[in-house]
């Protein structure tokens, strides 16, 4: 569903990401793994087009993302959820979830879209007029999941969701995840919880320094003993 | 004495409403575009003088050519976006506030000296059946036309804040001003925001422009004296917020007048300035805003 | 350009303006040398603060302004010109020292905005203050000499592109453009923002008095305010940029280009002369921020045939850091 071949990227004289390839396919969970400083989140921008590509190509469902501008890329069902969660603190969740279907292809569905997430998420109902930043950490969380489903996503890009989140949130945003996958949204995850990450991935990448070091499936990389001796210990 | 201080009371609040309306625009540029445009006084001025053209030529009520004179400078500002701002923000805020400040500048520059050459450096002001008509409201004196004013100020302003609030442009809007980058992974087309919100607010200041040329005058170099008055009502209120533009504004007319009144006519400006200088100072948040980063 | 080079241009430039000085019987000439000289050295001051230090002052012009009225005052009416310059110069610096304490807790726009609502503010109090024009004695008139006002801006000049010079090859100025580059950078490294902010400000502040002070000297009769006028402001601001912010030379040549520009611009044109200035600037800001000193060191590495030297950081740093 999403190809990314010999992906480049450069803030201007200083290259940050060297030649990096992946793919995620339909209703799988695919993560890239590494550590902090490794290109990852630049990876995603730049696959978003918030960041200049230098080289490399990247297509989703046979349409490419070169040069495309990033809000039709939301519009063919590319939608990512930043590392500082994706909600507009000054407007309430319920003004959050209606921009989410802002695009054209998500418009249409936008009440039946809002219904459902109102389902998954009860207490981002009970505080539907509440301002975004006055949330929790957690409800935040499962605001930024809610607004990016709204734009009735294929493939969803998740950039650090453990990231700064108490261990029971961040397991339940793992299986809100593996939920979302099953209901047929592929997902494309960025993490440096390893662990947490290759329970929940069917296939992962390793990212360092800007490479690609490897990959496979979760339970190969578990079971490989590099792996587990530079990254398991995290 | 009394009469004095009322009429100045509500010769302050009457300018006060202006200075609001004025300062909506740039506020409004500033708060999505993140870019200061020093031009914005000019760009009144050219809706100033394209009222009194209308006027002088066609013989067109300034109140009725408003309408036509905000649609021209709404695509006026579309094509100063297109030709000039889109590139200041191609960088990121820091430096974007720093370029658009030196390139409005040169903007300036430009559009001041062709008011010159083209309108001459006269000063211009529209005379119609009832532009010196006045309500007495008991000891004070109230202008037909400048009340009219405040009226069109407090309307857009209102307008503006459902826009805003109630519509779902107004969301993208709030979204693109808070963070474009999210915005634009939410699938706002930021430029488009960008480019609407831009022209809206030159044609604001270019409907300011008009009840200007009719309320008080225009000539070719009024444009800086009023954006700074703008830039004081908008740090007043807040940089960033829209809410309380027209508070501000009427509290700084309303100071200006007092301060005139205290201190002599000449020190009007000064007062304005030295508020906005403690103001500054003190709370640089303004009235309403939120203190920043 | 290599060191001996310019440093051999820049005698030659030297010993021509005092040829001029010495020899020229053209008043338009020299009118206009002075008037270039004057500009440079007000323009050089205002790039200490806006270029080297990176803070965007909008009212320049009223130390400007200041330096002028101080020294006019207390020559006109009988005090020596040295003094009175010393004067001009020491009251200002004070003023700017304690003004630059407040403003300068300013970032960015606030900044720029606050000094040009001071500009302002002293615009019209100095107005207020001093509404009668200011004349020479018509005994001055009559002998007025260019030779005394021509070599006293000269000097000035000297003296401002001296300290411009020293203070961008040492460490306090490397202190002040790391302040520039990245405020928070360069605290976090151990430079003291608000010591260098203050210092530049001061600085370009003093400097601009002295230029003031010969602007007063220099001219016969204007009104007090005129100094004060955020023109001078303006015309410092946009000549630094052409010429090619932040570096030595840019507000020399962006002066020359400027004055000799809007002198020879024949009369049909004159009055769009500003215009013409202003998209020029504009371009100038958007594509070339180096201004005609960039676009002279591309043009002089590809005569010789070398690699334009700073190409790569021109193309990384360009839409990201103007100043």
């Amino acid at each position: 569903m999403l190809e990314v071949d010999g992906l480049e990227v450069a803030y201007g004289d200083l290259q940050v990401v060297w030649g990096v390839s992946f793919k995620v396919s339909e209703s799988s969970i695919v993560a890239i793994l590494g550590p902090n400083g490794a290109g990852k989140t630049t990876t995603l921008l730049a696959l978003m087009g918030l960041l200049p590509v230098k080289a490399g190509s990247a297509s989703f469902k046979n349409n490419s993302l070169i040069g495309v501008p990033t809000h039709q890329m939301v519009n063919l069902g590319l939608v990512m959820i930043p590392e500082e969660r994706a909600a507009f603190s000054s407007l309430t969740v319920e003004e959050n979830l209606e921009l989410g279907a802002y695009t054209p292809r998500a418009r249409p569905r936008q009440r039946e879209t809002m219904a459902e997430v109102w389902e998954t998420f009860p207490r981002l109902a009970e505080r539907r007029s509440q301002k975004a930043g006055t949330l929790s950490g957690g409800e935040r969380q499962m605001l930024a999941i809610g607004k990016a489903l709204m734009a009735r996503p294929e493939l969803l890009i998740l950039d650090e969701p453990s990231l700064g989140l108490a261990p029971i949130v961040v397991e339940k945003s793992f299986n809100i995840i593996t939920e979302i996958r099953d209901r047929g949204v592929s997902v494309l995850m960025v993490e440096q919880h390893l662990e947490m990450a290759l329970q929940v991935a069917d296939h992962a990448y390793i990212l360092e320094m800007g490479s690609m070091v490897t990959d496979g499936t979760s339970s190969e990389l578990a079971a490989d003993p590099r792996v587990r001796e530079a990254y398991l210990s995290l | 004495m009394t009469q004095l201080i009322l009429q100045s009371v509500v010769s302050g609040l009457l300018v006060g409403g202006m200075y609001g309306l004025v300062a909506l625009g740039l506020a409004l540029a500033f708060g999505v575009l993140k870019v200061l445009n020093v031009a914005h006084g000019e760009l009144l001025m050219l809706g100033g003088y394209a009222s009194f053209f209308a006027f002088t030529f066609w013989g067109i009520d300034p109140f009725l050519s408003m309408p036509v004179v905000f649609i021209a400078m709404f695509a006026f500002g579309a094509i100063l976006y297109l030709t000039l701002f889109r590139y200041v923000t191609r960088t990121e805020i820091h430096t974007r506030i720093k370029n658009s400040l030196l390139i409005s500048f040169g903007l300036v520059l430009v559009l001041q000296s062709m008011a010159v050459r083209f309108f001459t450096a006269d000063e211009r002001t529209i005379s119609t059946a009832y532009s010196s008509d006045a309500f007495t409201i008991g000891l004070v004196r109230v202008p037909v036309v400048r009340l009219a004013g405040l009226a069109v100020a407090v309307i857009a302003a209102l307008f503006l804040e459902w826009l805003l609030s109630s519509t779902r442009f107004g969301r993208a809007l709030r979204a693109t001003s808070e963070d474009w980058t999210r915005a634009a992974l939410t699938g706002v087309d930021v430029k488009r925001v960008y480019l609407v919100a831009f022209a809206i607010s030159a044609a604001l200041a270019a409907v300011a422009g008009s009840l200007i040329s009719i309320g008080y005058s225009v000539s070719p170099n009024i444009g800086l004296g009023w954006t700074l008055k703008a830039l004081i009502v908008v740090v007043l209120a807040g940089l960033g917020s829209m809410r309380g533009i027209i508070v501000a504004g009427l509290f700084l007319g309303l100071m200006e007048s007092l301060a005139a009144v205290w201190l002599g006519g000449q020190y009007r400006e000064v007062a304005a300035l030295v508020l906005f200088l403690v103001v500054l100072s003190f709370r640089p948040q303004g009235f309403f805003g939120r203190a920043h980063a | 350009m290599p060191r001996a080079a310019a440093i051999a241009a820049g005698l030659v430039v030297l010993a021509l303006i005092i040829g001029i000085g010495f020899f020229s019987s053209s008043q338009h000439l020299l009118t206009l040398v002075i008037q270039t000289m004057l500009l440079a050295a007000l323009a050089s001051s205002w790039n200490i603060l806006g270029g080297f230090a990176g803070q965007i002052s909008l009212g320049h012009a009223a130390f400007f302004g200041s330096g002028a009225l101080v020294t006019r005052e207390l020559w006109l009416n009988g005090m020596p010109l040295p003094l009175a310059v010393l004067a001009a110069v020491a009251a200002t610096t004070v003023a700017a020292a304690v003004v630059g304490v407040p403003m300068l807790r300013f970032r960015e726009i606030y900044f720029a905005i606050g000094t040009l609502a001071l500009g302002v503010a002293v615009f019209i109090t100095a107005g207020n203050l001093w509404p009668g024009i200011s004349s020479m004695s018509a005994e001055a008139l009559r002998n007025y000499d260019f030779t005394g006002p021509y070599f006293v801006t000269l000097g000035v000049l000297v003296a401002t592109v001296a300290i411009s010079l020293w203070l961008k090859h040492s460490k306090v100025g490397l202190g002040m453009m790391a302040v520039r580059d990245d405020e928070e950078a360069a605290a976090a490294t151990g430079v003291n923002a608000f010591a260098h902010k203050m210092t530049a400000f001061v600085l370009s502040s003093a400097l601009a008095a002295l230029a003031g002070a010969a602007f007063a000297y220099f001219s016969v009769s204007y009104f007090p305010n005129f100094a004060f006028s955020v023109i001078w402001t303006f015309e410092a601001i946009l000549v630094v940029f052409i010429g090619g912010v932040g570096t030595i030379v840019g507000p020399l040549v962006g002066s020359v280009f400027f004055i000799i520009g809007r002198d020879s611009l024949p009369a049909e044109v004159n009055e769009f002369q500003v215009v013409l200035f202003g998209l020029l600037f504009m371009l100038v800001v958007l594509l070339m921020p180096g201004g005609l000193t960039e676009a002279g060191q591309r043009l002089f590495a590809r005569i010789s045939s070398r690699q334009p030297p700073d190409a790569n950081t021109a193309k990384a740093t360009k839409g990201k850091e103007l100043v």
